[in-house]
C-alpha cells in the first residue's frame, strides 16, 4: 500500500501555514518545510483577537473594572509569539478562528448539548394500558392526536387544566415540542404527520426495517423541553418537567379527574417506568443527575449522532462525525468544564475535528483494509475480517506508523497538533475506528486504540500528559475482560467508566470507535433504536447528521440557537 | 552469571542511544559551573545556602526502623532541603533526548527523584541539591543540545514546532539565544531575567544531533525500520491484553 497518496490535509495546511491570515505574515514556503519564521507579532496579527482586545477595553471602561487584557499573559508577552493561524473544520471547507471553537464562543456547540440534555424518550404504552384497562377509556389514533396537540401546548409551559395560571411565553420556548414514533406502520399512518417521526422516511429502507422490528408495536414520545428551562436547571430536570406536563395533558385530553389514583400511575410511568434518559445518573462523588454528559454511554452517544442514516456507505465519515461531536461534548464540555473547570481543553479536542489530519489517517486505513482484507472496510456484515489480535496488531500498527510519519514528513501537521495529547488522540482514533470498521467489533477497535498508544510512545519517546501513563498503559488489560469494574462492551462504557473519568482526548475517540463498529456493519443503531429515532428529527435546532459542519456554522456565527432571551431584555 | 541489564531492544542508533540514556553511560560534552546552573534553575541566588524545610535528619531524633536501615537518605534529604524541580523541553527535530528517556535516566541512575513525563516537557522533582546533581548531569552530557533542548519551568511550547533559521528551538519567552557559536541563556527556567548571561555551549551540528538522538524519525532512523522494537511493543501489548482476558494463557 503506497502511502504517498494525496494527503487530505494538504490544502488546509497550505492555506493555514503558507497564506497570510489577518496580518500574521504566514506567507510562502511549503508545508514540508522544517524551518519556520517567528515574527512575534502578538495578538494584533489576528482579527478575532483584535476584536476581543477591543471588547475587553470597552468593558473595562464601561464598568470601571479591568477585564480581558492580552498583555496580562506571561507578564507582558502576549499570545502570538508564533503565528496565530485559523483552522478548517474537517470534512468541510469552513475556515474558522480557533477561539470560535470554544463552546462559549460557539452557539452550535451549546445547542448540541442543549438538545441532548433537554431530551427524554417516554413510552406511551404504559399510560395507554392504564387508561384502557383500569379506567375503561378508549384510546384511539384520534385520542392520541388530541393528546399530542394538548401536550405540544403544555410541554413548553401552557396551562391545560387549572384557571388563573402563569404560563411561559411561547416565543421564549419555541424549541420545545414532542413527537411520537412507533414500529407499527398502521398506527404511524393514523398519527397526524406533524407529530410523527416517520422511520420509513428518515432512515434507509434496510435500517428502517431493522429499527421497526426492534421497536415493534410499542409507541414512544420524543420529548424536548425548552432549552431555557434546561439551562436554568440541569439535565435531571428534563424528565421531571416532561412528566409533569405529560400528566396534565393526559388529564386534560382524556377528561380525567385531576386527583384520581390512576393519575399516579401515569406519573409513575412518565417519571420512572417508561422514561429513557440520554445519560445515566452519576455516583454521588460526581454529583450529577441523569442527562448530564458524564452519564451518556458511548453507545447512546453513537446513536444520538445521525450520520449513519445519511452516509451509510461511508462508515469512516460516520465515525469521524461521532469523534468530532464526542470530543466537543465529552472533552470541551464534560471534562473541560464540568470536571476540570479549565478553558484550554478546547485546544486538545479540536485536533480531532479540524484540518483533516485524522480524516486523512482514517481514509488511508480504509484503503489499506480494503486492499489487504478484501473490502472489509466497506459497509456490510459478510465482508468483515475476524477480530483477532493479529488483525488488531496489523491494522493498528500500519495506521499508527502512517500517522506518525505524516507528522514527520509534514512539519506543519506536527505544528498544528503541537501537543502529544492531540497527536495521541488522532493516531489512536484512526487506528481504533479503522479496526472497528474492518471487524465490526468495537472492542477490537478499542484494543487497537491501546496498541496505537504504545507504538506512539515508543516511536516519539513521548505521549500525552501524565494521565496517559495510566489510562493508556493499563487500558489494554481490560479490553476483553468482562469482570465487573474491569471490562465492558465499549457500547456500554462511558465517561465515568473506571480510568476514563480524568483524561481529555479519549472519550470522543471511544464514541467514534463504537459507531465505527456498527457503521462498518451497516447497523441501523449501535445500542438503542429509541435514541436513534428520537434524534432523527430535522425540527431540532442542531443538525445531528452533520455535527462538524454545525460547529463550523457556529464558529462563523451563522448558527441560529434556541432559548434566546431577546424578547425579555432591553433592545440594544 | 551476574545479571546484565539490557535496558531496551532494537538494532538502530536510536535504540542504542536509548540504552545509553537509560544506563547513564552517556558522553560528557560540556561544563556548566555550579553558579551558572543555580542561575538558570532560578530557585535561589548563586552561593546562597539551600533553604530547608526541616532540620538535618541527624538532628531530628527519628526512630530507628528497618526501612531507615535499608535505605540511606539522599544528601538533600539528610540536609532537609526543600523539594525543587528541573524541567526540560526537547525538540522533536532530533533533540538528543525525549521525555521518557530523561525520566528513565533519572529513575534508574539517581535516587530520591520524582520524574514526570509529558509530551512537550519532562520534569524531575527532588530535594534541591539532589535535583541539581541530576540537572547538571543531563545538561553537561550528550543528553542535551543547548539549541534543541531547553530548561523551561513554564510556558514550554516549542517541542513540536519547526525550527527557526538559527536552529534554536522556538521559545515564546525567548530564554536562550544563539550568540556567535554558542547558546546563551539570559532568563531563568520560568523566564525571569538573570544577572549575567550563562553560556550553555555549542549546539550540535545537524549530523551530530541525528547521530545522538533518541527519537525515531522517518528522515533519520524510521520507527518502522526498527523491527525488534515493534516486535517488543507487540509482545507487551499481547501480554497485557491476554492477561486481562485469560491470565492462564500468558
Amino acid at each position: 500500500m503506497a502511502n504517498d497518496r494525496k494527503k487530505m490535509f494538504a490544502k488546509h495546511m497550505e492555506i493555514k501555514f503558507t497564506k497570510e491570515h489577518g496580518t500574521n505574515k504566514m506567507e510562502g514556503g511549503k508545508i514540508t518545510d522544517m524551518v519556520g519564521k517567528y515574527y512575534r507579532l502578538g495578538v494584533d496579527q489576528n482579527p478575532r483577537k483584535l476584536e476581543m482586545k477591543k471588547a475587553g477595553q470597552e468593558i473595562a471602561k464601561k464598568r470601571g473594572l479591568v477585564g480581558y487584557n492580552p498583555m496580562m499573559h506571561c507578564g507582558g508577552i502576549p499570545l502570538g509569539q508564533r503565528a496565530l493561524t485559523p483552522s478548517f473544520i474537517s470534512g468541510t471547507d469552513m475556515m474558522v478562528e480557533i477561539d470560535d471553537l470554544h463552546y462559549v464562543n460557539n452557539s452550535a456547540m451549546q445547542q448540541m448539548w442543549d438538545d441532548i440534555r433537554r431530551t427524554v424518550v417516554v413510552g406511551m404504552d404504559l399510560a395507554h394500558e392504564t387508561l384502557e384497562k383500569r379506567l375503561g377509556i378508549e384510546v384511539t389514533p384520534e385520542t392520541i392526536n388530541h393528546y399530542l396537540e394538548t401536550l405540544n401546548h403544555a410541554l413548553p409551559g401552557g396551562a391545560v387544566v387549572q384557571e388563573h395560571m402563569v404560563e411561559t411565553h411561547p416565543a421564549l420556548v419555541d424549541d420545545c415540542y414532542v413527537k411520537v414514533f412507533t414500529g407499527d406502520d398502521e398506527l404511524a399512518d393514523e398519527i397526524d404527520k406533524q407529530f410523527l417521526i416517520d422511520i420509513n422516511k428518515t432512515f434507509p429502507e434496510d435500517q428502517a426495517e431493522t429499527i421497526k422490528a426492534a421497536i415493534g408495536k410499542t409507541s414512544w414520545q420524543a420529548a424536548h423541553i425548552p432549552t431555557v428551562v434546561s439551562r436554568v436547571t440541569d439535565g435531571a430536570q428534563t424528565s421531571r418537567w416532561m412528566a409533569m406536563q405529560v400528566g396534565m395533558s393526559f388529564i386534560s385530553a382524556y377528561s380525567m379527574c385531576a386527583g384520581e389514583a390512576a393519575v399516579a400511575d401515569l406519573s409513575y410511568a412518565a417519571k420512572h417506568a417508561g422514561v429513557l434518559s440520554m445519560g445515566e445518573m452519576l455516583p454521588a462523588r460526581r454529583a450529577r443527575g441523569p442527562n448530564e454528559p458524564g452519564g451518556i454511554s458511548f453507545g447512546h452517544f453513537a446513536d444520538i449522532i445521525q450520520t449513519s442514516r445519511v452516509t451509510p456507505e461511508d462508515p469512516a465519515n460516520v465515525a469521524l462525525e461521532v469523534v468530532g461531536a464526542g470530543c466537543m461534548l465529552y472533552d470541551q464540555i464534560w471534562l473541560g468544564s464540568y470536571m476540570s473547570g479549565g478553558v484550554g481543553f478546547t485546544q486538545y479536542a479540536t485536533a480531532a475535528y479540524t484540518n483533516n489530519i485524522l480524516d486523512d489517517n482514517l481514509y488511508y486505513n480504509v484503503d489499506y483494509i480494503n486492499d489487504k482484507y478484501n473490502g472489509a472496510a466497506k459497509t456490510g456484515k459478510d465482508n468483515k475480517v475476524k477480530a483477532t489480535l493479529d488483525v488488531v496488531k496489523d491494522i493498528a500498527t500500519e495506521s499508527t506508523i502512517y500517522g506518525l510519519e505524516n507528522y514527520e514528513k509534514y512539519p506543519t501537521t506536527l505544528e498544528d497538533h503541537f501537543g502529544g495529547s492531540q497527536r495521541a488522540t488522532s493516531l489512536s482514533a484512526a487506528a481504533g475506528c479503522a479496526t472497528a470498521i474492518a471487524t465490526g467489533n468495537g472492542n477490537a477497535g478499542l484494543s487497537a486504540w491501546y496498541l496505537s498508544m504504545y507504538l506512539h510512545k515508543e516511536a516519539h519517546g513521548r505521549l500525552g500528559f501524565f494521565g496517559y501513563d495510566l489510562q493508556d498503559q493499563c487500558g489494554a488489560t481490560n479490553v476483553f475482560s468482562y469482570q465487573s469494574d474491569e471490562g465492558l462492551a465499549i457500547e456500554l462504557r462511558g465517561p465515568n467508566y473506571p480510568n476514563y473519568a480524568m483524561n481529555v482526548g479519549h472519550q470522543g475517540g471511544y464514541s467514534g470507535i463504537t459507531s465505527a463498529a456498527h457503521a462498518g456493519r451497516g447497523d441501523a443503531f449501535a445500542v438503542n433504536p429509541l435514541i436513534k429515532v428520537c434524534f432523527a428529527d430535522s425540527l431540532l435546532p442542531f443538525d445531528f447528521t452533520a455535527p462538524r459542519k454545525e460547529f463550523g456554522r457556529g464558529a462563523l456565527r451563522e448558527f441560529e440557537p434556541a432559548g434566546e432571551r431577546s424578547l425579555i431584555i432591553p433592545a440594544k | 552469571m551476574a545479571y546484565k541489564p539490557q535496558f531496551y531492544p532494537g538494532a538502530t542508533s536510536v535504540a542504542e542511544n536509548r540504552r545509553k540514556h537509560m544506563s547513564g553511560k552517556v558522553e560528557k560534552l560540556r561544563d556548566i559551573s555550579d553558579d551558572d546552573l543555580t542561575l538558570v534553575l532560578g530557585h535561589r541566588a548563586p552561593g546562597s545556602d539551600y533553604p530547608s524545610t526541616h532540620p538535618p535528619l541527624a538532628e531530628m531524633g527519628e526512630p530507628d526502623d528497618s526501612i531507615r536501615q535499608l535505605v540511606e537518605a539522599t544528601p538533600g534529604a539528610k540536609a532537609g532541603d526543600r523539594v525543587r524541580y528541573v524541567q526540560f523541553v526537547d525538540s522533536m527535530y532530533n533533540g538528543p533526548s525525549v521525555p521518557y528517556f530523561r525520566s528513565y535516566n533519572a529513575a534508574i541512575n539517581f535516587r530520591g527523584v520524582d520524574p514526570g513525563t509529558l509530551s512537550g516537557r519532562q520534569v524531575v522533582e527532588a530535594r534541591e541539591r539532589d535535583m541539581e546533581q541530576l540537572a547538571k548531569f543531563q545538561l553537561e552530557t550528550e543528553m542535551t543540545c543547548p539549541a534543541l533542548s531547553s530548561l523551561r519551568g513554564a510556558t514550554v511550547h516549542g517541542h513540536s514546532l519547526r525550527l527557526p533559521e538559527d536552529g534554536v528551538m522556538f521559545d515564546m519567552l525567548d530564554r536562550a539565544r544563539k550568540e556567535g557559536n554558542n547558546i546563551v541563556m539570559h532568563k531563568d527556567q520560568v523566564g525571569r531575567p538573570i544577572d549575567k548571561k550563562v553560556n550553555l555551549g555549542k549546539p550540535m551540528s545537524d549530523e551530530e544531533a541525528a547521530k545522538r538522538t533518541t527519537i525515531y524519525r522517518v528522515d533519520n532512523v524510521a520507527f518502522r525500520d526498527d523491527k525488534e522494537v515493534i516486535e517488543w511493543v507487540h509482545r507487551v501489548f499481547d501480554q497485557r491484553t491476554i492477561y486481562g482476558f485469560k491470565p492462564m494463557n500468558v
